[in-house]
């Protein structure tokens, strides 16, 4: 393998090339001290280059070793498709408060997937985001995740005041269902108490670019600290690379390895945590037409694993499923009441008399 | 290639006095002696004391460097690996197995190509079901966007035609063991995905071949969200990095016998129209290129080919979607 291909930085790499390394098989004879005075530099870097290069040297030499055995297997993460199916049907899903739309999904918001919502303003992606972080708090025994949510604000339109009326409705449609079920409220209700809610949405606010990038590198740390947290909504991801960003290559590569960086984080707490970026609309001239569009260009769109769209139908709010690996094309109505995202109600219309 | 100093141990003839006396042409390692004159050099070491071994480390180094270039092969060795070695596997779309002229063939590297929600990773997922449905391998899938649904997988094999006589204790026992065939590894960096293949590499070279397990098709879904926040920018190391993945993925196919298919988005170009992604450097790594796009009304894909190795890139044809 060559020099070229490991991870290391710039001015290392030359300095390797121009002695004349430029094979893994090149440093397997060498000490530290050696190479430090080889390529004039300091003795704990030419410990870490030495570091790097050993976790790949090391799996030659224990595969010589083991001939046979050695299998497809002893990478750490791979997993056969059995395994993962029985993983896939024991997760759970977010409830998003209307049950068409839930319909829709499957059973609600997956896990250990990144989902990207995206709709003209004021179709209700604040209120889902919000909805959703009270949602995934609902105890397991209640049909919840039990979580903590973590919210990055980019806009600044999340409003607490809302939060408190959301998370007081969703208490007291629990303890309604349960109840009917006959369950016991008392339980119910400690478990379920408004204050621990809130409490347990961290919030961030982010007022630039690098503040975001900076909060996205910071949340693998967060998570293994606040170990339950089951959702990250990041509202909106669009809002601070839209304007004033000149440099449009920058852009796609900054946005591209924000996007690996939260796929990395939803797979590594895998079964738990769901990642839900909230996207602008933009015109778009095609085919001599303007037409709505997500926002933020072609390469944007693949960096999600699921996409869905909110829309206008008439006067009613719709949402429909455009990119998913196991859900078929679909759309559903609901709607924005007081109590936060419910179903929409049904609409009769007077016949005419005539 | 190393410098000359590392090679005394293995190679005594390639003493302190050798060392000096390359030092003094300017000669530090191995590279330096391809860049040189070797009869002009064999002149000067005869003028030296103890030319003999001079002249010795000379050949010796030589050696060296005639061991790090590929075996020849006549065309008869190739054919005879084209039709003993490189199987064709059908990937169960009937569409995609026409323009391909039968499927995907190993040895070979195969990109799709298509705009967002086009069916790119539904073609991955249906060809690593049937590939391993029929029995003709074990599958490697390298997820980089949590893409890989195995229920979409059991889902596939449900529907096929093999186990619809089966009993469903028969089906259930008959998933789990096709199902062990995939072998799912999600990568989220350039770095880790060159380690995985070198290691790939590594493993398959010292693996005893039996039939029915071996690895025959890897999938990369999608390579173009990897490479994508390494390539522009001031320093061209990304562009080097991205063409080493392409010759890494050759050289597995080749050497192993796989199939390998990779995925790529599509960026806007000139005029508006939509080009491939990962640039001019890209196009002509993939073996063939298949373009994807989605009629959203009618719910049709249609496949076409925008580079094949034997065939001339015109035929289209329209796949009805997997449902």
């Amino acid at each position: 393998m060559e020099i070229s291909n490991l991870p290391i930085s710039p001015s290392h790499r030359g300095k390797l090339l121009a002695a004349g390394y430029t094979t893994l098989a090149s440093l397997s004879s060498i000490s530290p001290v050696q190479l430090a005075q080889e390529l004039n530099i300091a003795l704990q870097e030419a410990y870490d280059i030495l570091k790097v290069t050993s976790e790949s040297r090391n799996f030659e030499s224990c595969n010589e070793g083991l001939g046979e055995g050695a299998s497809l297997f002893s990478h750490s993460r791979a997993k056969t498709a059995w395994d993962m199916l029985s993983e896939e049907r024991s997760l759970r899903h977010i409830t998003t408060g209307s049950q068409k739309f839930d319909a829709i999904l499957g059973g609600g918001i997956h896990c250990s997937e990144v989902t990207e919502i995206g709709g003209a303003p004021g179709i209700g992606k604040t209120q889902l985001g919000i909805q959703l972080a009270v949602n995934v708090q609902i105890p397991v025994d209640y049909g919840g995740l039990g979580g903590k949510a973590v919210y990055i604000d980019t806009e600044g339109s999340f409003m607490v005041e809302r939060a408190y009326q959301i998370a007081e409705a969703c208490i007291s449609n629990t303890l309604d269902k349960f109840n009917f079920q006959g369950m016991d409220m008392r339980a119910c209700q400690e478990k379920m108490q408004l204050n621990n809610f809130l409490s347990n949405i961290f919030y961030f606010r982010i007022c630039s670019y690098t503040e975001q990038i900076a909060v996205i590198n910071y949340l693998e740390k967060f998570l293994e600290e606040q170990k339950n947290v089951k959702i990250i909504i990041i509202d909106s991801i669009t809002f601070h690379f839209r304007q004033d960003f000149d440099d449009l290559a920058l852009r796609t590569r900054v946005l591209s390895g924000i996007s690996l960086k939260l796929m990395k984080l939803a797979k590594k707490y895998c079964l738990s945590v769901s990642v839900l970026l909230f996207n602008q609309v933009t015109t778009k001239f095609t085919e001599g037409s303007f037409q709505l569009t997500l926002a933020l260009g072609d390469s944007w769109s693949h960096a999600c694993t699921n996409r869905i769209i909110l829309y206008w139908n008439g006067d009613e709010r719709h949402a429909y499923i455009d990119k998913s690996p196991s859900l078929p094309s679909a759309a559903a109505p609901f709607s924005v009441t007081c109590e936060g995202i419910r179903d929409a109600l049904p609409q009769y219309k007077r016949a005419r008399t005539t | 290639m190393p410098p000359l100093g590392s090679l005394e141990q293995e190679f005594p003839i390639i003493d302190s006095n050798f060392r000096r006396f390359c030092a003094s042409h300017g000669i530090f390692s191995v590279e330096d002696f391809l860049v040189n004159d070797l009869c002009a050099l064999t002149g000067f070491a005869e003028r030296e004391p103890m030319s003999e071994a001079l002249k010795k480390g000379i050949a010796q180094v030589v050696s060296l460097m005639d061991r790090q270039h590929q075996p020849w092969l006549n065309g008869i060795d190739l054919l005879r690996d084209a039709r003993g070695n490189k199987r064709i596997l059908p990937t169960g779309c009937q569409g995609i197995d026409f323009v391909l002229q039968g499927g995907l063939r190993e040895g070979l590297l195969v990109e799709l190509v298509g705009p967002s929600s086009s069916g790119k990773t539904q073609v991955c997922l249906h060809a690593a079901a049937h590939v391993v449905d029929e029995q003709l391998g074990t599958v490697m899938f390298l997820d980089t966007g949590n893409s890989f649904s195995a229920e979409r997988i059991s889902s596939f094999l449900d529907h096929s035609s093999m186990s619809s006589s089966y009993s469903k204790v028969a089906k259930e026992r008959r998933c789990c063991s096709v199902m062990n065939s995939i072998v799912c590894q999600p990568v989220f960096d350039i770095f880790e995905l060159l380690d995985m293949l070198h290691q790939l590499g590594i493993t398959l070279s010292h693996k005893v071949r039996s039939e029915g397990n071996k690895l025959c098709l890897l999938i990369v879904d999608s390579i173009s969200s990897l490479i994508t926040p390494i390539l522009g920018g001031k320093d061209s190391h990304g562009r080097s990095l991205m063409i080493s993945t392409g010759f890494a993925l050759k050289r597995l196919a080749n050497e192993h016998n796989l199939s390998v298919l990779v995925t790529n988005h599509m960026v806007g170009g000139e005029g508006g129209t939509l080009k491939p992604a990962l640039g001019e450097s890209w196009k002509s790594i993939p073996h063939m290129r298949l373009l994807l796009s989605h009629d959203c009304g009618t719910n049709m894909c249609t496949v076409s080919v925008l580079k094949h190795s034997s065939m001339v890139p015109s035929s289209q044809v329209s796949a009805a979607t997997v449902i």
